[in-house]
Order: structure tokens, then sequence, then C-alpha cells
């Protein structure tokens, strides 16, 4: 009796763990492409830097646009909250702060510079103005005041 | 009403298979006992409150848990055939488990400085290995375990997760640690902190791993060492570092293959187990046997012999479960498997904050890698080294410390989804 059922249910037993396997994959399928058209939105009333260059043109991963939250580091390596693998970029290049309702750049000792609008950042932070023109490798950003 | 019993949502697949499960096993043998209806039903029951409670409460991957909970049932269906006693034992594991779960969850919610606790990590783990090696008793050839009222614990299963904080802590802040001298020579004055402090780190962890092989605990060491090279791969930018290592492991690895009795054996036995088939290559060849027995739908629940392969109810699961369900069943295990990994790297790469992001990575490889090696090492892919199959082999101190792992890989992945909450209410 018992054999017979348990060869009968074998292969129920295994049809339902694949139905299990499938319909995990179709949720978790449909919350990634729910998710990834969110994926560039960005706040009306936050500050970002947006890309100047042409995307296409450079070798590595850069996105659009970043989101400067409340100050972020950027550099080549992984410890960074920007990471972009520019072999003209040191590994901890530059600081974004956020004071007083106001953004302030400066350089974190990079080898090839931070400049805005042309002129050399140092290691005192400088003022951001919404159209500065900033600088960082071989990238130029936009940035973007909110408000 | 009759969208709760859509075959599109998976909580009712696993209600379903766990209905058969259980039916079997009322079945399997002659006196039926109703103690396996009842135990079942709670087991049943107790998955589907917790997944309710996590999709009510918002706490983050509802994914995570429910493929663990299916995997868990199949190891507790599986065990339960194999061994009436220790399947009643293990579900009360797993209630524990799941306990514990919740409150690794509650906890690594609620303390905020677990980033700055890299020394006392340490130094837990060297307790728990020093007590190992000192009243630890010996069982299966390794000494690893520790007896305490009639329970025996396994250290090196707790032990695993604390290394992966200690990683974490470390790369998240490495200046909480022992050197901060400003002296010495002047012409390294620059990079000679960073260089002596990852010079201390990697004494760290080669301690760790010099114990385990102290307790001749082959899988372990090599599961942490895994671990600590790919996240080093991931988040260190020195080449030379990472190739140091990787030379460090593989001459090891060759001196214990040539020096070391164990793994002389082990892979030797992996080369040709038919050598020796009825001595030392017996548990892998049993293993080969019943994975081919099984064929593609299996031999059908309590049907087949698993019980001739040594081991079965831990190490061995993986094979028992091919047998009885057949290859089907097993690739379904791996996949399921997979489900899990993926997740935890999608939480990882949704993490903003470092030291998070590098305990969800560890906790996420170690999951994997334990798989790829008991489950590669069955099957006779890389040479057999003992450790559990994670949520499903037999074992209190395996399955718990597994959920609070997941407790945590929860309470980051509720983080995460909080970080993409703050866009989406930006695009509004």
């Amino acid at each position: 009796m018992f054999d017979i059922l348990s060869s009968l249910l074998k292969y129920i037993f295994i049809t339902i763990i694949y139905l299990f396997i499938f319909g995990v994959i179709r949720l978790i399928y449909l919350d990634i492409s729910s998710a990834s058209k969110q994926k560039f939105v960005i706040k009306k009333n936050t500050s970002y830097l947006k890309l100047i260059n042409i995307r296409e043109s450079l070798d590595f991963k850069v996105e659009e646009t970043y989101s400067l939250g409340k100050g972020v580091d950027i550099g080549r390596s992984g410890k960074n909250s920007i990471v972009i693998k520019d072999p003209y970029m040191s590994s901890k290049h530059a600081s974004f702060l956020f004071k007083d309702g106001k953004y302030f750049i400066h350089d974190s000792g990079s080898t090839n510079g931070t400049f805005i609008n042309g002129k050399e950042v140092k290691k005192t932070p400088q003022p951001l103005k919404d159209g500065d023109k900033i600088r960082i490798g071989q990238i130029d950003f936009l940035f973007v005041a909110g408000g | 009403m009759f969208k709760f019993l859509s075959l599109r949502r998976p909580i009712n697949m696993l209600i379903i298979a766990n209905i058969i499960a259980f039916g079997l096993l009322y079945f399997y043998k002659k006196p039926y006992d109703k103690l396996v209806l009842v135990e079942g039903l709670a087991v049943t029951a107790l998955i589907c409150v917790s997944y309710f409670l996590i999709i009510k409460k918002n706490m983050g991957d509802e994914y995570l848990f429910l493929v663990v909970a299916m995997l868990a049932s199949l190891g507790v269906l599986m065990i339960y055939r194999l061994d009436q006693e220790l399947g009643f034992k293990q579900i009360m594991w797993l209630v524990a488990g799941i306990v514990l779960f919740f409150l690794s969850f509650y906890f690594y919610t609620k303390i905020k400085f677990l980033e700055k606790l890299m020394l006392y990590y340490f130094a837990a783990s060297i307790l728990l290995f020093i007590a190992t090696l000192i009243i630890g008793s010996n069982i299966n050839g390794s000494t690893n375990w520790i007896r305490i009222a009639g329970y025996s614990f396994q250290p090196s299963e707790l032990i695993k997760i604390l290394f992966v904080m200690t990683i974490a802590c470390f790369f998240k802040n490495s200046e909480q640690f022992i050197f901060k001298t400003k002296t010495l020579n002047l012409k390294w004055k620059l990079n000679n902190k960073e260089f002596k402090n990852k010079i201390a780190f990697f004494l760290i962890v080669y301690s760790y791993i010099g114990f385990l092989v102290l307790q001749k605990e082959w899988g372990t060491a090599l599961l942490l060492f895994l671990i600590f090279f790919m996240i080093l791969y991931a988040f260190e930018d020195d080449i030379k570092l990472l190739l140091l290592n990787g030379a460090a492991a593989v001459s090891g690895a060759l001196v214990g293959c040539f020096f070391v009795y164990h793994i002389k054996i082990r892979v030797a036995m992996w080369l040709n187990p038919w050598a020796d088939a009825a001595g030392k290559g017996y548990q892998i060849t049993q293993s080969l046997f019943a994975i081919g027995a099984g064929g593609f739908f299996g031999s059908g629940i309590g049907m087949g012999k698993p019980n001739l392969i040594p081991e079965v109810k831990t190490d061995f699961i993986f094979s028992a479960i091919c047998e009885e369900t057949g290859i089907f069943g097993g690739i379904a295990v791996i996949l399921l498997y997979f489900i899990l990994v993926y997740r935890g790297f999608k939480i990882t790469l949704y993490t903003k904050d470092l030291f998070k992001k590098l305990v969800a990575l560890g906790i996420t490889l170690m999951f994997g890698f334990q798989t790829f090696i008991i489950i590669g090492g069955v099957i006779k892919l890389i040479p057999l080294t003992g450790i559990t199959l994670p949520f499903i082999s037999y074992g209190g101190s395996s399955l718990t410390s597994g959920f609070i792992a997941l407790g945590i890989l929860q309470a980051l992945s509720k983080e995460s989804y909080l970080g993409e909450e703050v866009i989406e209410n930006a695009a509004e």
C-alpha cells in the first residue's frame, strides 16, 4: 500500500517543488522589472551630479547621474560611496560635503587633481553653485543644485 | 477567497508539499503514529505564521525565508524518514531556529554599534576555539564538539558568523585596530600604518584558519578561507595581496596533500574511490551508488536504501535526497540554493553602508560555498570534506546558526529596502 502511494506521489511531490521554485522566480522577476524602472529617478529638490561626457566614449562603468545626499566620497576604490573605475582617478579622489544648505568639494590627495570650471581645488573645501563644471579624472560632471 | 488557493503563490506550494511529505511519513511505518501528523501540522503552521509575519511587519525580503523554509522542510522529511527519533529532534531544532531567526533580526536592527566590536568578536572566537580544544570531545576524528548538560554543540558553526563580522569590521574601519603607532621609519611613514594593519588582519584571519586546522576541521577551514579570499577580491585594490594570499593557500593545500594523512586519504579517495571501495572509499562509493540508483524521479520516499551510506543524516543527506526524489529532486535543491544566494547578492548590492554590505556578502558567500563544498564532495566533484549542508542536514548547531545568519541577512534586506523606498517617495 505504502509502495504504491510513495511511487505515485513522488511525481507529484517533485512537480510541486518545481512549481514552488517557478513561483518564487516569477515573483522575483516581477519585483525586478518594476524596480528597474525607477532606477534613474532623482528627487526634484536634491542636488546631483550630471555626466557631461558621452557615456559610450568611456570604457568603464559610469552612470548618468549621481545623487549627492548628505555628502559622498568619490574614487576608484570600492570603499567610496561613488565608485568609478577610471584609470585617471585616484583610489580616494575627492569628497563632497553638505554644510548649512550648501555643497562643498575638496580634493583627498589625488594624483591628477580635481577642478571646478578649470580651477584646481586643493584640500580646503570649495563651495559649489548650480551649473559648476567639475572635472575628476577623465570625467566632467555638471553640478545641479536642488531647490 | 480562492485567491489564497492559487497555484501561483509559492507558500501554497510549500503547504501542499508539506502535506504530501508528512502524509507519506504517516503511512511509512506500520503502527501508524498520529504524532507525525501533529508535528507536520505544527511545522507547516509555524512556517506560515512566520511568513505572514514577515510580510505584515514589512521585514524586508520575503523570499529568503520562503526558500529556506522549503529547504528545511525537505531536510526534516528526509531525516524523519531515515530516523524517526532524530527527525523529531530536528523539528525541535527547526522551531528553535525560527525563534532565533526572529531574535537575531530584532537584535540586529536594534543594536547599532556592531561595527565597532572587532576585537570582541575575535576574542570570543578564540575563547570558543580554546574551549573546544580543552573540553571538546572527539566525534568522528575531529575534536570539534562541546558537551553541555547532555547537548553537544559545535562552536565552529557560531565562529563562522563571528569570522564574517570580524572581516566586515576590519574593512569598515581599520582605524579601530591595534596599531596606531606614528613612530618608526620615516620613509615608510605614510604607508606603514596601513600596511601593518593589513599584516595584523591577515594574522587574525589565519589564526582562525589555524585553529580549525588544529581541530582537523578541513571543510570549515576551507570555507573560511574562500569567504576571506572572495571578500578580499571584491574590496581590496592591491592585487599583490590577493596573489600572495592565493599563493599561501595553494602552498598550504599542497603541503596538506603530501604530508597530512587525513587529507592524503581524502584526495586519493577523490581521484579513485574504487581502489578501496569496501574500506576507505566506502562512503563516497555508496553515495555514488545511491545517486545513481535514484535515476530521474528517484525511488520514492521511503523506498530507497540510503541508510547504507555512513553519515547519511548529516554530510551525505544530499545523496539520500537524490536517491529518493531522483536527480530532479537534487537539481531542485541546488536551484533553491541558487535563489537564496542570488537574493543575498541582491541585498549586498542594494546596501549602502560598507560594514553591512560586507556582512551581507560574507553570509551569502558562507551559504553558497558551504553548499558547494559539501554537494561537490558527495558527488565526487571535489575532495570530500565533512561539513553540513545548510538548513537540510541534521544538527542543532548547524541549523540554529544558519537561522541566526539568515536573521541578520533579513535585517540587512529590510534596511536596503528602506533605501529603495526613499528614492520611490522622492519620485512622487
